[in-house]
């Protein structure tokens, strides 16, 4: 079926709209601005505690709401947005549901959801669960939106018949319909289940957040990047299904390893661990075909949406790995609750799934009519997020593991408080890569010559 | 494609896709509604017949805990791992947090746990740390929350106050419940066949926390000479926040406190009197205890303060004038002794109904300008009182020198 993935073999009537894959993308880097510079902020909270003074919303938990849930629905939603205009028509022949209703979805999502949620949790109006913090007000026009999305995105690929879909439209349909009904479950089930129960579905939403959402939209980009760049197809159509199954099978039943050696049963606890460990097996099914499918491409292409992507690949096969490993209790009962989970996150967040998101949209771009594109700004955008990312995640993880001596040695509170301080000043300055890198990736997406001069687009835009 | 692959792939697809729709229920059913109920059982079987709910106020000073995100740094929730264990106390049960909508179990842990926080340290401390916490803990990374003050860490506002009631209120209702509590719990728990659930009773103490004062306490012995170079640096780091850069009490922490910081210089401690103090913190009083410090570190300590009243006793012993005993041991056993003790080592009969403990001046002796100011002025914030109305300035001078005379540093102790 690989030959139902044709980039050239589009209809003459098929048309890609330019207005909103545009809009989002930039919407997708101005919120990562936004949003990174929360965290920057956060971080240096950390090293000089009165850095904002008594301003009341620039105080260290209103910021790092504001961070996480700028990242999840700011940068990656619009992101994620801006690349399914682009991929939807293509994978599916047709046109996506309206362009009217695009225009609601985008309106919204950034001034419904996003501008709204960032003012209210920085005044004070939240709820303190982990990528949640919105308050229930903006939850519901979150979920609004996300049936808007399915009305917007689904129907085109149930045209044709589910036995044409490419996997990338199966993650695409996985992802919306999933998360709309992964999404009030950590958002307001915990709201009326007290504490340890309330834990056990805030845990499956926390991971639901990272494994229904953004997880499928990464690898539906990056199933989607690589044959359209490499002009080759998947390697095996049958691992990639296989590895889409299983990851809807095995995601949803690792919540609980966000709780382990908890009052959670330990029925629970256990489900959870050995649901987390045979994902890590699926990720290694998962990347395996990927990477069979770049292979003679190189690790860093000359294009930057791929080179975006396999680096996003191997992130993400480094990021499952090591959470299999968190998760099992030898390794959660040193490492939970220290910074190696927050580079953890980062690795996630920032490895593998924002340079998924950037490269779907470096992708797009390079296919848009009429829009600028700069390549020398995008591989300096790669290079300072990848230096970024890595300096982070190596730092954060030693800073965890310092930790963790210290507070099973008995050694005083402090002592870890003191200790992790120069790890903190460390990932604070991996901030000038990593916001230098997207910087970068602005510029590439706005400076540079129009997508109409360069030669390869043009014959392909006809 | 032919038609009939098309059909059969199809098919695998839509039996696929309903999978994924059950695996998605069952990971629901699994991870989330069966464990509530067990843990519904649980409460039912192991909490309390009655559990007080938060108060009005407690309930107010959690919304603002919630929205600060307090709990993206603090832990409400001791694992049952023993690093946990011995630094915070017994592991969370279900019923414990059974009122807690949402949950804030935390999954980062920057400051300390604070699951059993209440009653570790006085609500004044607490005001103290919010407003500035760098005046109490020097070294501390949190943010300072001085928006829930009117400028000054003794003047909170109502959300200030509600936030240091919830403060208060956690950790306190498994501390009401024991001991039958407890005993009722292990009973109703599946030990002795699940190791785990029994850790939740292994604790001797409900709270470990280091922080938490006692009023009594054995002090493991001290190694014998305390490096006061590395102990002055301790006490800039830990202690100057309250007591003052040089020991007189006037550090940036001790104007909200009650009562104020000790002026260390202004006493001569004996050794042993300052590691108790370490060891067990002050009750009743803003003074933590210190026990999760290393010994070496708690003597560097003890010759740290030990040094800051050496030069002003000096001082004040050569213009001491001669005392009258007599009249002191008099005065002092009409009017001080049932706090003090008859031999000043703060044992007297009612020693032990008062929220801070008198001074043992066995150990503890008062510059004469610390005593006379004590009697003169009292101790805000302690049960002793100003004397002028009752003794004469006589009286006050001769007890004054006799209490000094009692002093008898670590080498004997008498009990009355």
């Amino acid at each position: 079926m690989n030959d139902t993935f044709r980039d050239t073999a589009r209809p003459a009537a098929l048309t890609i709209d330019a207005e909103l894959v545009r809009a989002h993308g930039l919407a997708a880097i101005v919120t990562l601005l936004i949003a990174a510079a929360f965290g920057i902020v956060a971080s240096l909270q950390l090293i000089d505690p009165g850095l904002t003074g008594d301003v009341v919303w620039l105080s260290w938990g209103r910021l790092r709401f504001a961070h996480t849930q700028g990242i999840m629905f700011a940068w990656l939603g619009n992101a994620f947005f801006a690349f399914l205009y682009h991929a939807v028509p293509i994978l599916t022949g047709r046109s996506v549901t309206s362009r009217q209703l695009g225009r609601w979805l985008f309106g919204l999502w950034n001034f419904a959801v996003i501008m709204p949620g960032w003012m209210l949790v920085l005044a004070g109006v939240s709820q303190p669960l982990e990528w949640a913090e919105f308050p229930l007000v903006v939850d519901a026009v979150v979920v609004l939106a996300l049936l808007l999305a399915i009305v917007q995105f689904l129907p085109p690929f149930f045209a044709r018949g589910i036995e044409h879909l490419y996997v990338s439209s199966w993650y695409i349909i996985g992802a919306l319909v999933f998360t709309a009904l992964a999404y009030p479950m950590g958002n307001l089930v915990p709201e009326l289940v007290p504490g340890a129960s309330g834990a056990a579905f805030s845990g499956l939403w926390i991971h639901d957040a990272v494994g229904l959402y953004v997880t499928p939209l990464a690898l539906a980009v990056i199933y989607f990047v690589i044959p359209a760049s490499t002009r080759r197809p998947i390697y095996s159509h049958f691992l990639s299904m296989l590895g889409f199954w299983l990851l809807f099978f095995l995601y949803p039943l690792n919540g609980t390893h966000h709780y382990v050696f908890s009052v959670i049963p330990m029925s629970a606890q256990l489900t959870a661990i050995a649901a987390s460990t045979l994902l890590g097996v699926d990720v290694i099914i998962v990347v395996a075909n990927l990477l069979l499918s770049v292979r003679g491409s190189g690790v860093f292409p000359r294009d930057a949406g791929l080179r975006f992507v396999i680096m996003s690949t191997i992130f993400y096969l480094v990021v499952s790995v090591q959470g299999s490993l968190q998760a099992q209790m030898s390794i959660n009962q040193a490492v939970h609750f220290t910074d190696w989970v927050i580079g953890h996150s980062h690795l996630a967040m920032l490895g593998f799934a924002s340079f998924a998101a950037a490269g779907g949209l470096a992708h797009a771009w390079q296919r848009l009519p009429s829009a600028r594109y700069n390549e020398r700004a995008m591989r300096w955008a790669f290079w300072l997020m990848f230096v970024g990312v890595l300096v982070m995640v190596i730092d954060l993880t030693a800073a965890g593991l310092v930790e963790s001596a210290l507070w099973r040695s008995g050694a005083p509170w402090l002592d870890s408080v003191v200790a992790a301080r120069p790890y903190w000043i460390v990932r604070s300055l991996s901030a000038i890569p990593i916001v230098a890198g997207f910087v970068a990736l602005w510029l590439g997406l706005t400076t540079g010559p129009h997508a109409d001069d360069l030669p390869r687009t043009a014959t392909e835009a006809a | 494609m032919s038609a009939q692959s098309g059909r059969t792939v199809r098919m695998a697809y839509l039996v696929a896709s309903v999978a994924g729709v059950v695996f998605f229920v069952v990971s629901v059913v699994l991870l989330g509604v069966l464990p509530t109920r067990a843990l519904n059982a649980d409460m039912r079987a192991m909490g309390p017949a009655k559990l007080p709910a938060l108060t009005a106020s407690e309930q107010r000073g959690r919304i603002v805990y919630a929205r600060e995100g307090c709990a993206y740094c603090h832990t409400q929730q001791v694992r049952y791992v023993h690093a946990d264990m011995t630094r915070f106390g017994a592991p969370t049960l279900a019923w414990e947090t059974q009122f807690d909508f949402p949950h804030m179990w935390g999954t980062r842990r920057i400051g300390p746990d604070l699951a059993r926080e209440g009653g570790t340290r006085p609500d004044d401390w607490q005001f103290a740390h919010l407003y500035a916490p760098r005046a109490v803990v020097p070294l501390s990374v949190m943010p300072s929350y001085a928006s829930l003050f009117e400028g000054a860490a003794n003047r909170p506002t109502n959300d200030g106050r509600a936030l240091v009631a919830y403060l208060a209120s956690l950790g306190r209702a498994r501390e009401l419940a024991a001991p039958e509590g407890e005993a009722r719990a292990r009973e109703a728990c599946h030990c002795p066949d699940d190791e785990m659930a029994q850790m939740a009773f292994e604790m001797k103490e409900l709270n470990a926390h280091p922080a938490r004062a006692r009023r009594t306490g054995a002090v493991p012995a001290l190694p014998s000479a305390g490096d006061r170079a590395a102990g002055l640096q301790l006490y800039a780091n830990h202690c100057a926040g309250c007591h003052g850069a040089t020991g007189v009490g006037d550090g940036p922490g001790a104007g909200g406190v009650r009562p104020r910081p000790s002026n260390l210089s202004a006493h001569r401690y004996s050794t042993g009197r300052i590691a108790e103090t370490l060891w067990n913190g002050v009750a009743g009083t803003s003074m933590p205890a210190w026990r999760d410090q290393p010994l070496d570190r708690i003597a560097a300590l003890v010759a740290a303060v030990q040094s800051f009243s050496q030069s002003a006793a000096l001082e004040e012993q050569a213009g001491l004038r001669t005392a009258d005993d007599d009249r002191g041991a008099r005065v002092y056993a009409a009017n001080c002794a049932q706090c003090h003790g008859e031999r000043g080592a703060g044992d007297g009969f009612s020693a032990t109904s008062l929220a801070v403990a008198p001074t043992n001046f066995q150990k503890q002796q008062p510059l004469p300008s610390a005593a006379l100011r004590a009697l003169t002025s009292g101790i805000d914030g302690t049960s002793m009182a100003p004397w002028t109305t009752r003794l004469s300035d006589a009286d006050i001078t001769a007890v004054v020198h006799y209490v000094r005379s009692l002093y008898t540093g670590d080498a004997k102790e008498e009990r009355r």
